[in-house]
């Protein structure tokens, strides 16, 4: 298949009609999500008047302050890790590509393990310093790993991957090497952010979140025709006339930089950035352009019914949304796996 | 290039929406309820906590307790809002709460971003720190304060100070005996020197047999233990376990320190965990059980 014929396959009005749906059913389950949870609210009482005092009207409370922001925080960390799935898989060319796979779990879990380990106590714009760390510290190693990867030849895509594997497996080892001779209740606090945790945030935080994370998806389907080239590899896709090292350059430094954002704003939540864009390719194709968009969607639709699930199953205690994301998503992928793959005939 | 100039621009105009909607310093701050007087409702959010909240008669004014709060029995009754680590907010602004008392035990990062959640939100709360045994009389006092209930409190601390005083002079001024303090056997974890167990072994009149230490419940290997000369070793049980099958299972650990004192005069003692596992009016009663494990000769009669 070459570009040209996938321009084709691809009309927009067909690329518009399957987002805008895509967004109907992500608005439908955002709103069936916020009317579940440990407390009964009904939504005439949480969409009045919030009340003189605090506790005047608790549904309210609840519903706005507690349950919409978390739910937004589901959708912007689902939609930036499952999008930059898509970009790792396409650019590393490797079905096993996940988000995390170039260290930026390791370098995040090293940046928080180290905030709480040093025990410090400061807020930057309502971020906690574990929070800023684990950016930072993604961020930080992503570029370590770009850099060793460069160094191995032009951007070999193994080169780039075994920095990646070996970045990881050291950055892991000093994080064991803390978490062991931390005091012993420091861990635990570490231990709930490695499993990934959704908490109520600031209304700034989520604003500025969406305007990180909406942008990089926008500024990825940008440069979706180019991956669809490079998914030929580099060669072909340089005959094509596709500027490699520029396309690479962007897609892996703007999904670098939204799972920074996503593990800053909740921690290591596994599974959603491996097994979303595969069942997305599985069901929809594997076009770019409609992919990005579409794992987005989907990522932030599979985020909210999974941390639903944590905080309503076992209520009122909760589970790290990490866990459901692992216990739901692995049969319902393996369900796709089956079904699509021997229909499509594309994975072989 | 002009897509990415106007993603740019979108995103720029995005972010400066943001900050000056609701920037720094802008749309925090939430009415803030006016302090009860005294709270009617409270949410405690630690174990140790609710403790205290029932020792000062507090019984019907709490409408909210975090996991595992057992003790008193009543405080099983009280509705749960989430664990210490894990919080439900929700629950606990479904409690209408006028008081929620909180827990800023070094490293719970969660109970501390909790309180920040609540106050933006409104809500009065009171965090306290309990790591030692000074910082629980003064968390008893504090409470005492913020609830109406300074006489409670004053009493309740002057009954356990009073009698400590008289457990030391029973227990006398003789030899210290060295503990080993055990949390967990596999791997094998004791109490350090910066804990209240620490403190708790010394008024009984014994003294840590583990030196100091980087963590705060360090992991010791099978010379340190040897190298220790434990005379007496204490396993408080972590729950529902069988105090009786883990005597049993203690012997058949311990018997392999042949050299060990402890080991030698079978002086391993499986405690009930509740009153010495937390930091809270039974402190007393924790103390004397420690105390008697340590000299058994000094209770017999």
């Amino acid at each position: 298949m070459r570009a040209e014929t996938m321009d084709q396959l691809l009309r927009p009005r067909k690329l518009i009609v399957t987002t805008a749906l895509a967004l109907g059913v992500l608005l439908i389950v955002m709103l069936a999500c916020s009317l579940v949870g440990s407390e009964d609210i009904s939504l005439k009482a949480a969409l009045s008047s919030p009340g003189a005092i605090p506790g005047a009207n608790p549904d309210h409370e609840i519903f706005m302050r507690v349950r919409l922001p978390r739910i937004v925080l589901a959708c912007l960390v689902g939609a930036a890790l499952a999008c930059s799935g898509v970009i790792f898989q396409a650019l590393l060319r490797n079905p096993l590509a996940d988000p995390y796979i170039l260290g930026i779990s390791s370098g995040a879990g090293l940046g928080a393990i180290f905030a709480v380990v040093a025990g410090l106590n400061w807020t930057l714009w309502g971020r906690s310093p574990v929070a800023v760390l684990a950016f930072a510290g993604a961020l930080g190693t992503v570029w370590l790993v770009w850099f060793i990867g460069g160094l191995t030849g032009k951007f070999h895509v193994t080169g780039l991957l075994l920095a990646g594997v070996v970045v990881n497996a050291f950055f892991s080892a000093v994080i064991m090497f803390l978490t062991s001779t931390a005091k012993s209740d420091q861990v635990y606090s570490t231990i709930f952010w490695l499993m990934g945790n959704m908490a109520e945030e600031d209304f700034l935080v989520l604003w500025v979140g969406t305007g990180c994370v909406v942008g990089g998806i926008i500024a990825l389907f940008f440069i979706s025709p180019q991956l669809n080239a490079l998914s030929f590899g580099a060669e072909d896709a340089r005959s094509m006339g596709v500027n490699v090292v520029k396309t690479r350059t962007i897609a892996f430094a703007v999904a670098a930089g939204i799972t920074a954002i996503a593990v800053s704003l909740s921690g290591l939540i596994g599974f959603v950035g491996l097994v979303v864009p595969h069942a997305v390719r599985l069901v929809f194709g594997p076009d770019h352009r409609l992919m990005i968009p579409l794992s987005a969607i989907v990522g932030a639709i599979f985020l909210v019914v999974a941390d639903t699930l944590a905080r309503t199953i076992i209520a009122p205690a909760q589970l790290p949304v990490g866990v459901v994301t692992a216990i739901v998503g692995g049969p319902v992928f393996l369900i796709l796996l089956v079904k699509h793959s021997r229909k499509m005939g594309w994975l072989r | 290039m002009n897509k990415w100039v106007w993603l740019l621009l979108g995103v720029s105009c995005w972010m400066a929406a943001g900050f000056a909607l609701c920037g720094p310093g802008q749309g925090q701050a939430s009415p803030s309820a006016a302090p009860p007087a005294p709270p009617k409702r409270i949410v405690s959010m630690a174990p140790d906590l609710t403790e205290i909240l029932f020792a000062l008669g507090l019984d019907k004014e709490i409408v909210g307790v975090s996991q595992y709060s057992d003790y008193p029995p009543a405080a099983k009754e009280k509705p749960s809002v989430g664990s210490f680590w894990q919080p439900n907010i929700e629950s606990i602004v479904a409690a209408k709460p006028d008081l929620v008392v909180a827990s800023t035990t070094v490293g719970f990062t969660q109970q501390k971003r909790l309180a920040m959640r609540l106050a933006r939100m409104g809500y009065n709360n009171l965090t306290l720190r309990l790591e030692t045994i000074e910082q629980l009389f003064e968390a008893i006092e504090q409470i005492g304060q913020a609830t109406g209930r300074r006489q409670q409190a004053d009493e309740v601390v002057r009954d356990i100070k009073s009698k400590l005083q008289k457990l030391s002079s029973q227990v006398g001024a003789g030899k210290k005996v060295k503990v080993l303090w055990v949390v967990q056997r596999e791997p094998l974890r004791v109490a350090g020197r910066d804990t209240f167990v620490n403190e708790m072994i010394g008024l009984a009149g014994g003294e840590n047999a583990t030196g100091r230490t980087v963590q705060i419940y360090p992991p010791i290997g099978a010379e340190q233990v040897i190298a220790s000369g434990a005379e007496v070793i204490i396993e408080p049980d972590m729950g529902q376990q069988d105090l009786k099958a883990q005597q049993e299972s203690a012997f058949r650990y311990w018997s392999r320190f042949e050299n060990l004192p402890a080991a030698i005069n079978k002086r391993i003692y499986v405690i009930p965990g509740g009153a010495v596992s937390r930091l809270g009016p039974r402190l007393y009663e924790g103390i004397e059980t420690i105390a008697k494990c340590l000299r058994p000769h000094l209770f017999e009669s």
